[in-house]
C-alpha cells in the first residue's frame, strides 16, 4: 500500500514537470548588438543595417545544424544579391573543432567565433541551433528554435517577406 | 526495499526543485555531451551482447532498458 | 544526375539547386550527412569444459531528417556445450537420461555432472521506430522476435521521453510485453519428478559408443507433458539529468512481473541420504510468478581525453533473489582516432528462497526445488579491455577481450556425508572476445 502510494507521490512530482515548459514568445525588438569576430576582420552586426539577415547559432557537434548549412548556402546563392546574408556564428569552445566542420560543410557566407558564447548569452538561446531573421532596420522579427527540414519551404517564404518590405 | 524507494522520491523531488537553477548546462555547451562516447547507451552493441552473457548466467537481468527476448539459457 | 542512396533527398535536391545557380554543391559531406549508420560485431563466448556461445549482430540505425530514428537489429547466434544439469557430484560414477528420453550420458566420480547435448541456434530481429514530437517529445514503439529450436520469444514495447528545462532533464517511462513459449526437447517435466535412468551397459561394442538399456516398463515421454508458455510485463520509469559540461546522470525505477513457466525443464535435482549418497534425481521446480524491482543507476563523465561510465544496480525479487551489480567502463583517447578502453564489472547475488543445491530424503518433499547453482548465492566479476581505431574513411573497428567468472557459494547448506569431500559449487571460467565494424 505505502508502495503504490510513493508511486502516486513520483507521479504527481512529474507531471508537475511534465506540462510547465518554457517557450519564447516573440515581439518585434531590435537585434541586440553583437561584435562579430569573421575568419579575418571584425564586423558589427549593425553593420549590416539595411539588409535582411539570417543570424544563425550553430555548433559542429549539433546534427541539425549539419543538416541546416546546405540550405544557408542555398538561400545565400538565391537572395544574396537582394540584400540578404546568412551569418552564423559558431560556438563551438575549440576551433580546431569548427573548421573541420567547414571543411567537410562549407560555408558560401560569413561565418563568425564566439568560442565564449557571449552572443549565446546576449541572445539567451533555449536551443540549438538557434535563427533569428532581422529586418532591414534590424529589427528581429522572427526565431527558430531548430532546423527542421520540412519547414525550409516556410523559411524561405519567411524570408521573401521580409525583403519584401 | 521501501527506503530505496522512498530514495527515488525524494531524488525526483529534488530534480524538481534545482531543475533550473544549478544543475545543468546552457543549450551551447553541449560540446562534451554531445559526443557518441557519452551518450548514455554508447557501444549499444555491446551492452546488447553483454546483456544477453549474463541474462544466460545470472538471475538478474535488466534495469538499463528493455532486454530483447530470447533464451539462449544454459 | 546520380542520386547516392546514401545522401539525403533533400540534401540532394539542396545541391541540385546549387548546381543549377552555379555554386559549388558541398560534396564533402560524407559522414556528416550520412543517414543510415550500421553496426556490426562477432562475439565468442566461451566457457572452460563448458558452453561456448558465438554471436553475430547486425544493428542499422536511420535518422531522418526530422530527427526521427528507425532501427532494426538481427542477431544470430549459436551454442554448444556442456552445460551443469544440478545433480550433485558422487564419489561414483553417475547415469543420468538425455533430455530426448532416448539415450543416456555417464558422469565420472568426483565430477560435476554436465549434460553435454546443449546445442542450439537462435535467430532474433527487432525493430523500432523513434518519433520526435511538439519539440521535447519523442515516442519509441518497439516490436522483437526470436526463434530457437525449442523456444519462442515475441516482444512489444513503448517508450514515451519528456525533455524539460533546455533538455538538461529528461523523464521517461516505458511499457513492455513479452510472450515467451517454450517446447522442451522430449517434452516438459513434472516439477519434481523423478527423472527415468538407463542402466549403463558399457562402451565395449564394435562402435565404442556408450550403450544404456531401459526398464522393459519404460516408456518415452512418462511424466511429461507439451509446451509451456510465461508471460512477462516490463514497466520502466526513469530521469536523466545534464550535471554540468562534462557530467550526466541516470536514475531508472523498473518493476518486472512475469506469470507463467519459469522452470528449466532441463535442470534436475539429486535427493541424497544421510551418507550424502544420491538415492533418486528428481527434475526441478519453480514458482510460475515472480516479481522484480531494480533501481539503476549510471553517470558518465567526460574528461578531456577521457570518458568514465560508471553504473549501479540493485534488483530485488519475491523469490528472494538480491542483487547488486557495479559496472565501469574506462575509455581513453589516443590522440583522434585510438582509443583503449578497460571494463570491470562486479556481480553479487543471494540465493533464491527455493534453491537446494541438493535434497534430503528424510525431510518432506518441498512446493518448489531448484539446484541450478544460477539462483544459487553468488559472485561474478568480468575484467576486460577494448581497443577501438577509427580508420580514415570515416569507418571504425574495435577488439574486444574479457574475462569472466563465476564463483557460487554455499548459501548455509550442510553437506552431509561424502558430499562434504565433493565440490559442490565449481566455479566457471569463460573467455570472451568480440570484433566491431562501425560504418
Amino acid at each position: 500500500m505505502s508502495r503504490i502510494r510513493a508511486l502516486a507521490g513520483v507521479i504527481s512530482l512529474s507531471a508537475g514537470l511534465l506540462f510547465s515548459t518554457a517557450n519564447l514568445a516573440y515581439a518585434a525588438q531590435p537585434a541586440p548588438e553583437l561584435v562579430l569576430n569573421l575568419t579575418n576582420q571584425q564586423v558589427k552586426l549593425s553593420d549590416y543595417r539595411g539588409q535582411v539577415v539570417y543570424l544563425d547559432f550553430w555548433a559542429s557537434w549539433c546534427k541539425p545544424c549539419q543538416r541546416s548549412f546546405p540550405w544557408m548556402n542555398d538561400m545565400q546563392a538565391k537572395y544574396g544579391e537582394q540584400g540578404f546574408t546568412v551569418i552564423a556564428v559558431n560556438l563551438d569552445s575549440e576551433r580546431k573543432l569548427a573548421d573541420e566542420f567547414l571543411s567537410k560543410l562549407p560555408a558560401h557566407f560569413p561565418v563568425a567565433f564566439d568560442p565564449e558564447g557571449n552572443s549565446a548569452q546576449t541572445y539567451q538561446l533555449k536551443g540549438m541551433p538557434t535563427s533569428y531573421l532581422i529586418d532591414k532596420t534590424g529589427q528581429l522579427r522572427i526565431a527558430h528554435q531548430g532546423f527542421h527540414v520540412e519547414k525550409q519551404a516556410s523559411y524561405e517564404q519567411e524570408i521573401q517577406g521580409l525583403l519584401a518590405e | 526495499m521501501k527506503r530505496k524507494f522512498l530514495a527515488f522520491v525524494a531524488l525526483a523531488g529534488v530534480l524538481q526543485l534545482s531543475g533550473c537553477a544549478s544543475l545543468g548546462v546552457q543549450p551551447w555547451e553541449r560540446d562534451l555531451l554531445a559526443k557518441d562516447e557519452m551518450a548514455l547507451g554508447a557501444e549499444g552493441v555491446d551492452l546488447g551482447l553483454d546483456d544477453h552473457i549474463y541474462f544466460s548466467k545470472e538471475a538478474t537481468s535488466g534495469g538499463r532498458s528493455f532486454a530483447g527476448g530470447g533464451c539462449g539459457c544454459n | 544526375m546520380q542520386l547516392n542512396n546514401k545522401a539525403t533527398v533533400a540534401s540532394a535536391l539542396a545541391g541540385a539547386a546549387c548546381a543549377l545557380l552555379g555554386t559549388p554543391a558541398a560534396q564533402a559531406e560524407e559522414g556528416m550527412l550520412k543517414d543510415w549508420q550500421f553496426d556490426t560485431a562477432i562475439l565468442y563466448y566461451g566457457e572452460t569444459d563448458r558452453v561456448s556461445l558465438a554471436e553475430g549482430v547486425i544493428n542499422a540505425t536511420k535518422t531522418n531528417d526530422d530527427d526521427s530514428i528507425f532501427n532494426v537489429k538481427l542477431v544470430l547466434d549459436t551454442l554448444t556445450g556442456a552445460s551443469a544439469n544440478g545433480a550433485v557430484a558422487q564419489p561414483y560414477a553417475q547415469t543420468f537420461s538425455r533430455p530426448s528420453g532416448k539415450d543416456g550420458y555417464v558422469v565420472n566420480a568426483g565430477e560435476t555432472p554436465l549434460d553435454d547435448t546443449f546445442r542450439d541456434t537462435r535467430v532474433q530481429v527487432s525493430g523500432s521506430w523513434m518519433q520526435p514530437f511538439a519539440d521535447t517529445w519523442r515516442a519509441t514503439g518497439a516490436v522483437n522476435v526470436s526463434t530457437e529450436y525449442d523456444y519462442l520469444s515475441l516482444g512489444l514495447s513503448g517508450l514515451l521521453e519528456k525533455d524539460l528545462f533546455m533538455r538538461n532533464t529528461t523523464l521517461s517511462a516505458g511499457l513492455s510485453f513479452q510472450f515467451d513459449s517454450i517446447d522442451p526437447v522430449g517434452g516438459t517435466p513434472d516439477a519434481l519428478t523423478s527423472m527415468l535412468v538407463p542402466t549403463y551397459l558399457g562402451d565395449d561394442n564394435d562402435e565404442g559408443e556408450d550403450e544404456f538399456e531401459w526398464d522393459d516398463d519404460y516408456e518415452e515421454g512418462e511424466n511429461k507433458t507439451g509446451s509451456e508458455s510465461k508471460t512477462t510485463t516490463d514497466l520502466i520509469l526513469g530521469v536523466t539529468q545534464v550535471i554540468n559540461r562534462r557530467m550526466l546522470m541516470q536514475f531508472n525505477y523498473g518493476l518486472s512481473v512475469v506469470d507463467g513457466y519459469m522452470t528449466d525443464p532441463y535442470k534436475l535435482l539429486s535427493v541424497v541420504d544421510n551418507a550424502g549418497m544420491t538415492q533418486d534425481i528428481i527434475y526441478e521446480g519453480r514458482p510460475d510468478s515472480r516479481t522484480k524491482h531494480s533501481f539503476f543507476w549510471q553517470t558518465k563523465y567526460a574528461l578531456d581525453n577521457a570518458v568514465v561510465d560508471v553504473s549501479y544496480r540493485f534488483a530485488t525479487d519475491d523469490w528472494d533473489i538480491d542483487s547488486h551489480t557495479i559496472d565501469s567502463r574506462f575509455r581513453f583517447n589516443l590522440g583522434d582516432n585510438d582509443y583503449i578502453q578497460p571494463h570491470l564489472r562486479y556481480y553479487q547475488q543471494s540465493a533464491a528462497e527455493f534453491y537446494r543445491p541438493f535434497l534430503n530424503q528424510a525431510d518432506p518433499l518441498p512446493m518448489y526445488a531448484s539446484a541450478d547453482y544460477r539462483v544459487g548465492e553468488m559472485t561474478a566479476y568480468t575484467l576486460g579491455l577494448k581497443y577501438g581505431h577509427k580508420m580514415e574513411n570515416g569507418h571504425e573497428w574495435a577488439v574486444r577481450a574479457e574475462y569472466y567468472q563465476q564463483d557460487p557459494k554455499n548459501a548455509g547448506f550442510d553437506e552431509p556425508g561424502v558430499l562434504a569431500d565433493l565440490d559442490l559449487y565449481p566455479s566457471v571460467k569463460a573467455v570472451i572476445l568480440q570484433f566491431n565494424y562501425h560504418f
